[in-house]
């Protein structure tokens, strides 16, 4: 999950990195209220990239100008995207700017510190500008010094840098993150150093032990269609493609071991889940079970899928019931499938006809009971078919995704 | 590694992921279950174990545990296996699911300084078939015999030992490495213990995108491992995974490949390194048997 700027600003003046003079605008008329001195800068809070190339961001030096500018930025999407919050922000006469940043590398399973003299660089040439420096052992501000010399920092800015980024590691280290940036980094004529812009993002796995990121969390998903929490949350527990074999598996390289199947069989997969873990959109703790019923509504919900692709095999929690989730579904009893997922009001979630036709790999003895019970469903032709072998299932999902068993 | 089934084995909580039949099926395979560790419920018995407060009674009750098996929720996942360690237990197997990677960060800094071998997270154990269940394996999908299976999937590794099992061909020891972001033990530690196996004729390496651990299994394997090698990776069709600015940049500023844990990179050092490389599961007791004849 990312945060806007805003948000990230906040984080960063309570832990001591400095920010300008800022203020919240919820509405353009809050423009005459305006606290900080002119001249400000307008910007967008979207989560897009690029926000100043498409006009997100415009300067003004009179409240009336503010007003029309804040109007404008209001109502330009960016990416598909208006924003709910305007900042606007104190100018800065800068100097020089710097990239800063704290990154989790899983591959060395360390955070590493990232500096770069220049700011908004051109990331296919980074390798040469950037320089890095693994945090091994616990850490300590010496890693942040050892950066900022690497950057070629010297005297007092070596100083206030490095300190800046100690800050960061604190930061990011109290919550969480797997990612916090500064881009840019201000030095103003007296070296004085400034966080003009700042990114953040939350590992997904920690925010429900953060009370104020679970608060976000839950508004992002009230206000965004399911579609849309995606893209802000950057990464869903799952694969996105726009085919249309919905794919529920229990596991990552199952899920996947599952899509590459599929599509060697000629099949297009849509959406994958995994419903190993708790989707972000779960705010309360969840059961495997619960996590199935939601992968099927999102499956279900999901226009471009026509076959849904169930694989499991071994130990799943709670047998029992997922079997009877599965038959819920199958029997049409869209009543009783509680919509824990985001929207109801949606044009697209109301279908109670017609559900998909479900293929479902269930193997080892385990499931033995589950079959023969799912065998007994009396249900209409092609919407529920039981396989063991996987190879069999995914070439049932791939003739039943056909043009001609189209059943929606 | 202690793989025997006299090493004394502790559950540290009992969560989703485990539950009463992963516990009886774990003793009727013989692995010697001592004792369960759940905060709150010291002196109860859960699943037909004694209930300990803390890991430290459990050991002064009933001696030296070789190995805990811990099931907590994902947010006291450190917490446990820093207790463990504390009390001098040097194999962690860690079930859960979905540990936050900081505290992953956290443990591993601590398990290498005290030389501890951390399996796991989100990785549902070992099983030496015919001989001992360590954590969820479905035991159903095993049979004694020589392919040694080291994984980084949970479900993949199952998928892979029920085909193997339904070709004749039986498997010696079988781990997945866990498919958390951040994991303990590595593809190498695994590939040399198989190595070193005497009932172990050939593995499977199970891959998926991610990291760089089957290129160093490449590599590694070209330098040192004997026995014939066969993988498979999932998810060469899968879209990139959304990491920082894609795939490549961390990579690139670090100076890595910008390829760098893509499944094609891991095809093309598999390649390098002459191990033949599955399409489908079902595809793996083929290329295996070409191998062992």
């Amino acid at each position: 999950m990312d945060l806007l700027e805003y948000q990230v600003k906040e984080w960063f003046g309570k832990i001591g990195i400095p920010v300008l003079p800022s203020q919240r605008i919820d509405h353009p008329t809050d423009l005459k209220r305006l606290k900080i001195r002119f001249p400000i800068v307008l910007k967008s809070q979207v989560h897009g990239a690029e926000r100043a190339k498409a006009g997100g961001v415009r300067f003004a030096e009179t409240t009336i100008d503010a007003i029309a500018a804040a109007q404008n930025i209001f109502n330009l999407p960016i990416w598909g995207e208006l924003p709910e919050v305007v900042l606007a922000e104190s100018q800065y006469d800068a100097n020089q700017e710097f990239y800063l940043a704290v990154v989790l590398d899983t591959a060395v399973c360390r955070p590493v510190l990232l500096g770069s003299k220049e700011a908004n660089i051109d990331w296919e040439s980074a390798g040469e500008k950037m320089h890095h420096v693994v945090v091994e052992q616990e850490f300590s501000p010496f890693y942040a010094r050892r950066l900022a010399l690497k950057m070629g920092l010297q005297g007092t800015l070596m100083q206030s840098v490095s300190c800046v980024v100690q800050k960061m590691y604190h930061l990011f280290v109290q919550k969480d993150l797997d990612l916090v940036e500064i881009n840019p980094l201000a030095v103003s004529a007296t070296g004085q150093v400034m966080a003009l812009n700042g990114k953040v993002r939350v590992n997904e796995r920690s925010i429900k032990r953060h009370p104020d990121l679970t608060e976000m969390a839950a508004k992002i998903i009230s206000r965004h269609p399911s579609t849309e929490i995606d893209g802000i949350s950057g990464d869903w527990d799952g694969v996105k493609m726009h085919g249309k074999i919905g794919i529920l598996g229990n596991g990552t390289g199952s899920v996947m071991a599952t899509l590459d199947l599929v599509a060697n069989a000629g099949g297009n997969p849509g959406l994958c889940l995994n419903l190993r873990h708790a989707f972000l959109t779960d705010t309360k703790p969840t059961t495997f079970c619960d996590r199935l019923e939601t992968g099927l509504k999102i499956l279900e919900d999901d226009s471009s899928i026509q076959v849904i692709l169930i694989n499991f095999l071994g130990s799943i929690p709670q047998t029992e019931e997922v079997v009877e989730v599965i038959a819920r579904v199958v029997q049409q009893d869209n009543s009783e499938l509680n919509s824990q997922v985001v929207h109801s009001n949606g044009s697209k979630s109301r279908r109670e006809q017609n559900f998909s036709p479900l293929v479902v790999r269930l193997a080892g003895s385990e499931f033995d009971a589950a079959r023969k019970y799912l065998a007994t469903l009396k249900t209409h032709t092609n919407a529920l078919l039981v396989v063991e072998n996987l190879d069999e299932a995914v070439a049932a999902a791939v003739r039943l995704a056909k043009p001609t068993a189209k059943k929606k | 590694m202690n793989l025997t089934p006299d090493s004394k084995v502790l559950i540290q909580g009992f969560c989703e992921f485990i539950s009463g039949t992963h516990v009886a099926q774990m003793k009727a395979y013989g692995t010697n279950l001592v004792a369960g560790v759940n905060p709150g419920c010291g002196g109860q018995e859960l699943h037909g174990l004694p209930v300990f407060d803390l890991v430290e009674e459990v050991i002064e009750q009933l001696g030296v545990i070789d190995t805990t098996i811990i099931c907590v929720d994902p947010y006291d996942v450190l917490d446990a296996a820093l207790e463990a360690i504390a009390s001098n237990i040097r194999q962690i197997i860690i079930i859960t699911a979905g540990v936050p990677p900081l505290d992953m960060v956290q443990l591993l800094r601590k398990a290498e300084a005290c030389e501890t071998l951390v399996i796991g997270p989100n990785s549902p154990g070992i099983i030496v078939p015919g001989k001992i269940l360590l954590g969820t394996q479905p035991s159903e999908f095993y049979t004694p015999g020589a392919v040694g299976i080291v994984s980084r999937s949970s479900t993949l590794t199952y998928e892979v030992a029920y085909e193997l099992t339904k070709a004749g061909l039986g498997q010696s020891i079988s781990v997945s490495i866990g498919s958390d972001a951040i994991v303990g033990s590595s593809f190498l530690q695994w590939l040399q213990i198989l190595d070193e196996d005497d009932t172990t004729e050939a593995i499977v390496l199970v891959g998926q995108p991610g990291g760089g651990s089957e290129e160093a299994a490449a590599r590694y394997i070209t330098e040192a491992i004997d026995k014939p090698v066969i993988a498979y990776i999932a998810g060469r069709l899968a879209p990139p995974g959304k990491t920082w600015r894609q795939t490549g940049t961390l990579a690139t500023v670090i100076g890595r490949d910008p390829n760098f844990g893509t499944a094609q990179s891991k095809l093309a050092a598999l390649k390098e390194a002459e191990v033949p490389v599955a399409e489908r599961p079902s595809q793996i007791p083929e290329l295996l048997r070409k191998e062992i004849r």
